[in-house]
């Protein structure tokens, strides 16, 4: 083999890797239905608000949910008790509690100051308009402060937007209806009635 | 020379240092081509595994798909991995493969990386790839590996900063500072890959200087080993030559019957004996070695003076011979010659003195036989010389007594006294017979005898001889019993013995006649100078008289020695039976004990034919021919007496007789003579012998017989006393009875002309 034909094949070779990377960069980039959160605190919500409260919805077995898990603690560890924060973990119906207490539960529970919740048959999720894990919604006083994604993609932990909105709300909670992508599984089937379509 | 020989083992060592720089070289790139292989084909499989395990599968509600990561891991794992590990595994040890897999490594840290989401600890991958990759101790694998990394962060760290650093933006001083970092690394593992590569540089001239060394070494081993094998081989054959002179010493000192011997300088130590000692001395070598006077004292005091003469000189260094007795512990005395030689050693000292000791007993005992031998065989010729002479003197007596006592009357006093010279001159024949008998000198008509017989015979005759006072017994052991001898000479010995024996008991006794058969070999035979060894019928003769003593066995056949009064014995009875035993081809022998009794063995030798009926009925015939006649006799005799006698007998029987004194006298009267029809002759006479002369007659008178006449002879008519077939003799001396019978019998016998 020639030097021609190896230098080919190195090109090749890195033209593959680096389409390889970039549909890779692609697919984390790519975000799930962020859905259209109610401006006002749900009235027939089974959770009642206190002060600044953050409610996450997750899915038990996504992946991508475990870094906005950490990026909760992070605006957790910021907040220094100021923030209420709930996560929900979709429930649906038939399914039996283990298939919810996955170690995302477990990892949500260890945070201080967050409260861990089944979501039954995803109720809360469609109070709340939530249609993909990881979405966060942030209200204050009954007002909506913030809707979206905490991670700059999928899985991906590390400086995002959503986090810094949050932390700059509870800050100085003046703005309202922030928003963010969300990066994570689906909440409802793809062909589900229920399914929160991205607006 | 030198200096051009140094160059170019220089030259050389630095050739070989290169190739074993680059033969290392190699071999590093190689083994991490393939860890390198080994660590992409793991990250691969890790992070398939890791994505399998930390994101299974992508959600969408209660349904889900196999996730998105898995699928990157396993194909984009895939492709950063392939090419590396290709040429890894088809191509290791190439410039293109590490290259390959420095760009594929730094890949692998990049998506790493970038999956962790820019985790800045995820960044040591880099660091520890590069570290790794300083393993191939080729600063530029580094560059490449540095140069992807330098990319991969300025392009990422300006589209999407979230995956390389972390952080939602930043500025582009970041990507030089991460590069920075890398080359700050980048610094570190040149400086160590540029030591390693001295110390390579280093390693390997040393190992070429000892290879060189070794080599060196080596051939040095191999000329030395040559050197050392060849001197080995020297020193092994030296060895085996010694060994081998050792061995010949060895059975040399050890089979030979002589002592080797060899004593300190002063000779008052044995140093070394051979086992020959043991042999001769009868003592064992240690006790001549411990104690040297015990080996002093085995010698006869009468000798010693001069064993410590001899060894006296030896211990001044001078050679010496010396001969002793010494007595055996039996008490037997062996006569010992000894030659003595001193050994000096290079600076001229007496070492040693060496030396051969031989027991001459044996050479002793037998020259003191010869000696009595030659002085028997002396006394025998004389003997024999003077009865040849005393022969012809009888002859001529005897005939002219007869020819008186014919001549005169027999009442007259004449006759008496011609009767008296007649006897006297008998007994003197018989005299003469037994000195002839002595000294082998008699004429023999050998025979093959029975001596069965022969003895069975004569026990009958010595019972009548011995009288009643001494028994004679007879033991007949002999299965072969067949000798050639003289019937009558064999009896005259047994007689003659007989004799001897009845002397020997005078108050009667008991004599035993036996025969028998022994084999004497060759060692009994060496022992005795008058016997040869083989088989032999034997006549012993055993009396129980006074024995003899040992001074008297020496002299016993001696002619002459007798130990009878005087006048009772001629000292030849012995003497005859002795050269009568010689004659025949055997010997005789005696063994005596004081007080028991003597024995005399004759030993004869056996023939394997037993007589035959022929011969043993011809042997005793005597016919009572007419003794006168006519014919024509040529008498031929150098005594000018006994021509005259005989000359007269035979002519007054009828014949015509021509007398000569010579063959030359006969020749000249045979050739004026048509027909001579006897040729009578001296055997011995001057000019010519009786045998020569009737072969020169015979060509003109062959119908001439011839009757030989003798005292004794030696020529060629007699071979140790016995007649050639043919030959007829008549012995002196003769009477004219006997010359008239034996004439008649020629003259009418068939008598073979004979030519020689």
């Amino acid at each position: 083999m020639n030097r021609k034909q190896i230098s080919i094949i190195a090109a090749l070779w890195l033209l593959m890797g680096c389409g390889g990377l970039v549909a890779m960069l692609y697919h984390e980039k790519s975000a799930g239905g962020a859905g259209n959160p109610p401006k006002e605190w749900p009235a027939d919500s089974a959770i009642a608000p206190r002060g600044p409260t953050l409610i996450m919805f997750a899915h038990p077995h996504c992946p991508c949910t475990r870094a906005s898990i950490g990026e909760l603690a992070q605006i957790m560890a910021h907040s220094q008790g100021k923030l209420c924060s709930h996560v929900l973990f979709l429930q649906p119906a038939g399914q039996r509690p283990d298939w919810v207490e996955t170690d995302l539960w477990r990892s949500a529970e260890a945070i201080p100051g967050v409260k861990v919740h089944a979501d039954w048959n995803g109720a809360e999720a469609r109070r709340f308009h939530a249609g993909t894990s990881g979405q966060t919604v942030l209200y204050d006083a009954g007002r909506l402060l913030f809707a979206g994604g905490i991670t700059a993609g999928r899985g991906h932990s590390g400086d995002n937007p959503g986090r810094d909105a949050v932390m700059a709300l509870l800050a100085a909670p003046t703005g309202t209806g922030a928003r963010t992508p969300v990066y994570g599984c689906g909440l409802s089937d793809k062909n589900s009635s229920c399914r929160i379509r991205t607006p | 020379m030198k200096e051009a020989m140094h160059s170019t083992l220089e030259n050389k060592d630095a050739a070989r240092a290169a190739a074993i720089f680059q033969e290392d070289c190699q071999t590093i790139i190689r083994r991490t081509d393939r860890l390198l292989m080994g660590l992409m084909i793991f990250q691969w499989i890790a992070g398939i595994i890791a994505a399998i395990w930390i994101s299974p599968r992508a959600w969408e509600g209660m349904g889900s798909s196999l996730h998105p990561h898995i699928w990157a891991a396993l194909f984009l794992g895939g492709i950063i991995s392939s090419l590396p590990v290709a040429l890894a595994a088809l191509w290791p040890g190439r410039t293109i493969t590490r290259h390959a897999l420095a760009v594929g490594q730094m890949l692998m840290s990049a998506l790493l990386v970038h999956v962790s989401g820019g985790r800045i600890e995820t960044h040591f991958h880099i660091f520890g790839s590069l570290a790794f990759l300083s393993f191939y101790r080729d600063w530029r694998v580094l560059i490449t590996a540095s140069i992807v990394v330098a990319l991969d962060h300025f392009a990422r760290g300006a589209l999407w900063p979230e995956s390389v650093y972390g952080v939602l933006s930043a500025p582009m001083w970041r990507a030089f500072e991460h590069a920075g970092w890398v080359v700050f690394e980048d610094v570190f593992l040149i400086i160590s890959i540029g030591q390693s590569v001295r110390e390579m540089r280093n390693i390997a001239e040393r190992q070429a200087a000892l290879e060189s060394s070794n080599t060196r070494i080596e051939q040095t081993v191999a000329e030395r080993t040559a050197e050392l094998t060849s001197e080995i081989e020297e020193r092994r054959l030296a060895e085996e030559s010694l060994k081998s002179s050792e061995q010949r010493f060895r059975q040399l000192a050890e089979t030979i019957q002589d002592v080797f011997w060899m004593t300190s300088p002063d000779c008052r130590k044995a140093l070394y004996l051979s086992p020959g000692y043991e042999q001769i001395w009868g003592r064992t070598c240690a006790s001549a070695y411990e104690q040297p006077e015990t080996w002093f004292n085995t010698i006869v005091p009468e000798d010693r003076a001069g064993v410590v003469a001899g060894f006296e000189k030896g211990a001044r260094g001078e050679a010496f011979e010396m001969e002793f007795r010494i007595m055996r512990p039996e008490g037997m005395v062996r006569s010992i010659l000894s030659r003595g030689f001193p050994v000096y050693d290079e600076a001229g000292t007496l070492q040693s003195v060496v030396g051969l000791s031989t027991d001459v007993t044996g050479r002793k005992q037998m020259e003191a036989k010869l000696l009595e031998s030659g002085k028997l065989e002396t006394v025998g010729r004389l003997a024999g010389g003077i009865a040849h002479d005393f022969n012809t003197i009888l002859t001529a007596i005897i005939g002219h007594a007869e020819l008186i006592r014919q001549a005169v009357p027999e009442s007259g006093p004449e006759f008496h006294s011609a009767e008296q010279i007649g006897k006297s001159a008998a007994r003197a024949a018989q005299l003469t017979q037994q000195l002839l008998a002595f000294s082998r000198k008699q004429m023999l008509r050998s025979e093959i005898l029975d001596l069965n017989m022969t003895v069975t015979e004569a026990e009958v005759m010595l019972r009548r001889l011995l009288g009643d006072s001494i028994e004679v017994r007879v033991a007949i052991n002999a299965k072969r019993p067949w000798a050639k001898a003289d019937a009558g000479q064999i009896q005259q010995m047994l007689v003659q013995l007989a004799l001897n024996a009845r002397d020997a008991m005078p108050r009667g006794g008991r004599l035993t006649l036996e025969t028998g058969e022994i084999t004497l070999d060759e060692t009994y035979a060496a022992a005795r100078s008058d016997v040869v060894a083989g088989e032999f019928v034997m006549i012993a003769i055993s009396d129980t008289g006074g024995g003899i003593t040992d001074e008297v066995k020496p002299h016993l056949f001696e002619p002459f020695f007798t130990t009878k009064k005087q006048g009772e014995g001629t000292g030849l009875g012995l003497a005859m039976c002795y050269g009568i035993a010689k004659q025949i081809g055997g010997h005789i022998g005696v063994y005596s004990e004081l007080g028991r009794g003597t024995t005399f063995k004759i030993f004869l030798p056996c023939v394997s034919a037993a007589p035959s009926e022929a011969a043993a009925e011809l042997a005793p015939i005597v016919k009572t021919a007419p003794v006168r006649g006519t014919e024509s006799i040529l008498l031929v005799e150098d005594d000018d007496g006994l021509r005259d006698l005989a000359g007269i007998v035979l002519q007054k029987l009828g014949y015509t007789v021509h007398s000569a004194a010579n063959g030359i006298e006969a020749i000249s009267i045979a050739e004026n003579h048509a027909e001579i029809a006897l040729l009578l002759t001296d055997v011995v006479m001057p000019q010519m012998s009786g045998k020569e002369l009737a072969d020169r007659l015979r060509s003109s008178q062959p119908s001439m017989k011839v009757l030989f006449t003798s005292a004794y002879t030696e020529d060629a008519i007699i071979h140790h006393g016995i007649l050639d077939p043919g030959i007829v003799f008549l012995h002196k001396p003769y009477t004219p009875a006997l010359l008239s019978r034996k004439t008649r019998e020629t003259l009418d016998g068939a008598q073979a002309p004979r030519r020689t």
